[in-house]
């Protein structure tokens, strides 16, 4: 866990981040123009970095790899439910409600 | 008369309304995620005014959690707002002639919602203080309604069990926002082989995984792409 002066650190260059990506071409004015090939690419980054940090959590359960573990499943009924209904809450409340189930009702 | 300014303030607002009653379960999951990793009160709405980019911030938890190092922090971050390059470039022309206060303000509060459904009108008018109303009104609402149900979430987390598992929300979180984004099939295998590149390269030193399987991940898209096009054209 990073704490103290270090996590503020971390935001602020986070923010740096954020501000910096939002402000790019908006800030240069008309100076500046992003290569149609770039563009492109760059739109591949956000869902390679969300799978990269979602798969892993699903996968990987106590240090090992494996497809039977509480996650994964709660995870399954997240994407079915989302991919179904549109209420913005239900793949919070039924995949917490399915992995607290297994975790705690079933003790695995 | 109504000014340009309340007009395009107006019309932005009543576009946005309806996006932003779908953010109120990110903002109030965002506020429970920081405090379940264990920030303080203040250190969670310090990030939310700070970083103000909720898949930044719900992706870097769990590295902050646990305790990679802060240039691997920088480029998940920095992955995850990458698109915010392309919204600026194809939004930038409507600040010709701002002063650099309202760019910078305006580059701050620049959030997905607001490009989605303002980005065409905004293009096509030609009054700037009508663009400067549509833009910056339902911006600096979407930052009140933000902050103010992240902070819900925030103070409401101790009310919650500590064995309860919350920080699985910010997987959840994760997964809801990347599901609209894999429709196509180049979308779906850059996040396949990202999500099983960062699997199968666990094993590297601090964290290294998430980097090398999001660079695998835009490649393999690119060359998906690629293989779709050149199979459209024989």
């Amino acid at each position: 866990m990073i704490d103290g002066v270090w996590l503020w650190v971390t935001l602020v260059l986070m923010s740096m981040t954020t501000v910096g990506t939002r402000g790019s071409f908006i800030l240069l004015g008309e100076k500046g123009r992003l290569p149609p090939a770039l563009q492109r690419t760059l739109r591949y980054a956000p869902a390679a970095a969300l799978s990269a940090l979602v798969v892993p959590d699903l996968l990987i359960d106590g240090g090992e790899v494996t497809l039977f573990n509480p996650k994964l499943l709660a995870g399954l009924v997240v994407i079915a439910v989302a991919l179904r209904w549109r209420n913005p809450w239900l793949p919070f409340l039924l995949g917490m409600a399915v992995l607290l189930l297994m975790r705690k009702g079933l003790g695995w | 008369m109504e000014s340009a300014f309340r007009r395009g303030a107006r019309e932005g607002l009543r576009d946005f309304l309806p996006v932003s009653v779908g953010l109120l379960p990110w903002a109030v999951v965002t506020g429970i995620a920081m405090r379940s990793i264990g920030l303080s009160e203040i250190e969670a709405l310090g990030m939310n005014l700070l970083v103000y980019a909720g898949t930044a911030q719900l992706g870097s938890l769990p590295l902050i959690a646990a305790g990679a190092p802060l240039w691997l922090i920088m480029l998940t971050a920095l992955a995850l707002n990458l698109r915010f390059i392309i919204f600026s470039a194809a939004i930038a022309p409507i600040f010709h002639g701002q002063p650099f206060a309202r760019r910078l303000a305006s580059s701050y509060l620049l959030v997905d919602g607001v490009f989605a459904v303002g980005a065409e009108k905004l293009l096509k008018a030609d009054d700037p203080q009508w663009r400067w109303g549509y833009y910056i009104v339902p911006s600096v609402f979407n930052w009140c309604v933000w902050q103010s149900c992240t902070a819900l979430g925030i103070f409401g987390a101790e009310f919650v069990p500590r064995d309860w598992s919350l920080e699985f929300m910010v997987t959840i979180a994760l997964m809801v926002m990347m599901l609209p984004m894999v429709r196509n099939r180049p979308m779906l295998i850059a996040a396949l082989a990202g999500g099983l590149g960062a699997v199968l390269l666990r094993g590297l030193p601090l964290r290294l995984g998430v980097v090398a399987g999001i660079v695998i991940g835009i490649a393999a898209g690119f060359a998906a792409e690629r293989w779709l096009l050149r199979g459209e054209a024989a």
